[in-house]
């Protein structure tokens, strides 16, 4: 048995997500033409060999119950352990209305849960973060270097909607927690750490006692000079999806073939669900160039610098530029589409012009019609 | 655990007209259509007509195909009575056989099939490319109270000396059946896909058995001695699309059919799904400078070059400046650079060097002789190499005849 286990929090929170998170949590939200966010740190997980694996869920969660099944898309439906969904369960003050309010609320709220962890180790992650992390070497690191809580960061100090930021000494422990921050500086931080099971159950208990509920607050900052924290530090692309500009732009660099490379590295999988879709069909007419494309489209326009999800269909003269279109978006001929964001199910007919801009793209709810 | 229905899937052939690409694996599992192999049209056909129970009969190099269906959950037959059974030749206490005809297949698991004491059993072929609703075969089966419903198609009358041929009375009963007639009587061609009764078709695979000049298949032995002796024949019409891809020719066209839904072959239409086990790749890529038309592909591909009129599987690679016309190229295939393939289908792993020229068009063949160029699972090109039209190579790249 690995000795690191898997939590992902994938519960509601402030966001600037708009259209996209009015009917699922940002850890499902698509991306990236077949996968769903919480797709990479499930993936990161199991390549792991990590094999429990707990989503801590609250709001908005049938889309996530939906794409989780039973875990089997991961390898994670077993007769012991495997995938856990932990809905709000231990109901205390208002917990079964008011969204949690950081993680130490959302821990003890599955504390129980955390008593039947059989590793020694945990490691706690965000639904919302695209990457894909050695998560193996990362916690052969927090062993050895002999960290009480080792915390990932990104290289970079891309500002992120409520990104945490890490300062850090020449040895790697990490001197100041920041947040908040107008301008970022220091490290960004991927909200991912690994801590052992024991440390994390008495943190829990202990805030929880006080009244604590914010685990970058009272216990990163509160302890920082008690524990020992670590940074590990990820030199790859690493994206938090927590904007609709975040999520653009991010989903455009995966139009860098260096990027994918990285991010879908055939030694680390990323699974996802399968899609029983035939092949995507380019017809005589079609024309699609620096594209990423899902299986089961019919492409009979043009498509630039776009990213399309299974069964998405473009009809003759439509033109599609620098978008990205979800499963069965539906785009009727001569329809042009410009900087758009077009969620599930979504029909643009005959004819219709919709233009957004690098800097402000055009977000179609799911199901609309225009 | 008792079944109306179940059914039997004939998946041990070697399929030996299609040469080098059946070298490794069994017939049914050859990938088809950029995403299926074409085992998944019947056992799609059984999940969505309702069966699910169904006996696979593997024989010849079953790796692959084992493999593929594993527990059958990609079809949805995994359930807990029934499910998908790979049923390969076993020894008894008298020993055992390998399968010597079709029938002696089923003969060789009445066993199993007793063990769900079905009122009626489907026949079915791994390598026919087709969506059909087996439980209309089987209510017609029902309703004309036959001990054997065969199903058939309308063939053109010039072609119709290639099939099977079944005559019928003005009740659809077959009254005659001629394979490969010189002068067929009617256009009605089997389709090799059967409804028996089980306890009639147990009692002729025994008879069939104890007799030592029978050759131990459906078409040859047991439908003949079924109408000879009277037994109530029905026939099933079907009229959508049906492609036996038993020849490369055949295999290549069924794949060129799929581009385009007027063929019959509408994969796209989701009420009759098509299900495979899909391969885990990040969705396809195609460059700033690809030109990709009437073609279709699935995912894991990077494409930077020309792809026409052609069906590309997963994990295909064809490099800046190559062309790929007319062909189907099988899973994990590269076409490197400036290469160009026409008219060709490249194995399972293939790769083809910088500026090789793999095929031809038929124009470019003339004066000798045309036809589409093979190449069989991992057959690796040089940079700069020729195959002309209609050449067969195998994975050491050695020219193989296909007579």
């Amino acid at each position: 048995m690995n000795g690191l286990h898997g939590i992902i929090f994938s519960y509601e929170k402030r966001t600037d997500l708009r259209e996209l998170t009015e009917i699922r949590s940002a850890a499902s939200i698509p991306f990236g033409g077949r996968y769903r966010a919480v797709d990479f740190s499930l993936s990161n997980l199991v390549n792991a060999g990590v094999t429990d694996v707990g989503v801590v869920l609250h709001g908005r969660y049938q889309s996530m119950l939906d794409h989780l099944g039973t875990g089997k898309d991961w390898d994670l439906s077993r007769k012991r352990g495997g995938l856990r969904v932990l809905p709000p369960f231990n109901y205390q003050k208002d917990w079964g209305v008011m969204p949690f309010r950081g993680k130490i609320e959302a821990l003890f709220g599955v504390r129980s849960y955390l008593d039947t962890i059989r590793q020694d180790y945990v490691a706690l992650m965000d639904g919302d973060l695209v990457v894909n992390l050695p998560m193996a070497e990362i916690y052969e690191n927090h062993i050895k270097s002999g960290a009480d809580i080792t915390v990932v960061c990104g290289n970079d100090s891309f500002a992120t909607e409520g990104g945490s930021y890490f300062e850090i000494d020449p040895e790697g422990r990490v001197t100041e927690v920041l947040y908040n921050l107008h301008h970022p500086r220091g490290y960004r931080g991927l909200e991912v750490y690994i801590l052992s099971t024991a440390l994390l159950r008495d943190l829990v208990d202990e805030c929880f006692a006080k009244d604590q509920y914010s685990w970058r607050r009272d216990v990163l900052r509160a302890k920082k000079d008690v524990l020992n924290l670590r940074c590990y530090i990820w030199k790859g692309f690493a994206a938090q999806i927590r904007s609709i500009q975040e999520y653009y732009d991010r989903s455009m660099q995966l139009l860098d073939p260096a990027i994918r490379a990285e991010l879908f590295t055939p030694e680390r999988p990323i699974r996802a669900k399968g899609a029983d879709k035939t092949s995507t069909y380019v017809g005589s007419e079609g024309r699609c160039i620096n594209s990423l494309v899902a299986e089961g489209c019919r492409i009979e326009g043009i498509v630039e610098n776009s990213i399309l999800f299974p069964g998405v269909v473009v009809e003759p003269g439509a033109v599609i530029r620098n978008c990205v279109l979800f499963k069965e978006t539906v785009i009727h001929s001569n329809a042009h589409l410009a900087y758009i964001i077009a969620d599930k199910d979504v029909e643009v007919l005959e004819g219709r012009t919709l233009m957004g801009h690098a800097t402000y793209p055009i977000v179609l709810a799911k199901g609309s019609k225009v | 655990m008792k079944k109306e229905c179940i059914a039997m899937l004939l998946a041990g052939g070697q399929g030996s007209r299609l040469y080098v690409l059946t070298g490794e694996m069994a017939k049914p599992a050859v990938p088809f259509g950029g995403k299926y192999r074409i085992i998944d049209f019947p056992l799609s056909n059984c999940s969505n007509s309702g069966i699910d129970t169904v006996g696979v009969l593997t024989q010849y190099r079953p790796l692959e195909l084992n493999s593929y269906i594993g527990s059958g959950q990609p079809w949805d037959l995994d359930g807990s009575t029934g499910g998908v059974h790979i049923l390969p030749p076993y020894m008894g206490s008298k020993g055992g056989t390998w399968y010597k005809g079709t029938a002696n297949a089923i003969y060789q698991n009445i066993g199993f099939i007793d063990l769900y004491d079905p009122d009626y059993v489907v026949i079915l072929s791994g390598d026919h490319i087709y969506k059909m609703d087996y439980s209309d075969m089987v209510a017609r089966h029902k309703a004309a109270g036959a001990a054997c419903t065969i199903s058939v198609m309308e063939v053109p009358w010039e072609e119709a000396s290639r099939f099977g041929i079944m005559s019928v009375n003005e009740e659809d009963m077959i009254t005659e059946f001629a394979e490969k007639p010189k002068e067929p009587k009617s256009n009605l061609a089997s389709m090799g896909i059967y409804v028996f009764s089980w306890k009639t078709l147990r009692r002729y695979l025994t008879e069939d058995e104890a007799d030592p000049n029978s050759e131990n298949d459906f078409g040859k032995n047991v439908i003949p001695a079924m109408l000879g002796n009277g037994e109530r024949m029905a026939a099933y019409r079907f009229a959508g699309y049906w492609k036996d891809v038993g020849t490369l020719e055949s295999l290549w066209d069924a794949n060129m059919d799929m581009l385009s839904p007027e063929s019959g072959l509408d994969l796209h239409d989701e009420s009759w799904p098509i299900y495979a086990r899909s391969v885990n790749a990040p969705p396809t890529f195609l460059g700033e400078d690809s030109h990709v038309t009437h073609s279709a592909f699935n995912r894991g591909s990077v494409l930077d070059g020309t792809v026409e009129n052609s069906v590309l599987s997963s994990n295909v690679r064809v490099g800046k400046g190559a062309r790929v016309s007319y062909s189907v190229l099988l899973p994990n295939t590269v076409v490197e650079d400036g290469a160009v393939v026409e008219y060709a289908i490249l194995g399972e792993g293939c790769k083809i060097g910088a500026g090789c020229q793999v095929g031809g068009t038929p124009e470019s063949a003339a004066p000798a002789p045309w036809g589409l160029t093979v190449l069989a699972p991992h057959c690796e090109l040089e940079a700069g190499k020729r195959v002309r039209p209609g050449i067969m190579l195998d994975r050491n790249g050695e020219e193989v005849s296909k007579k």
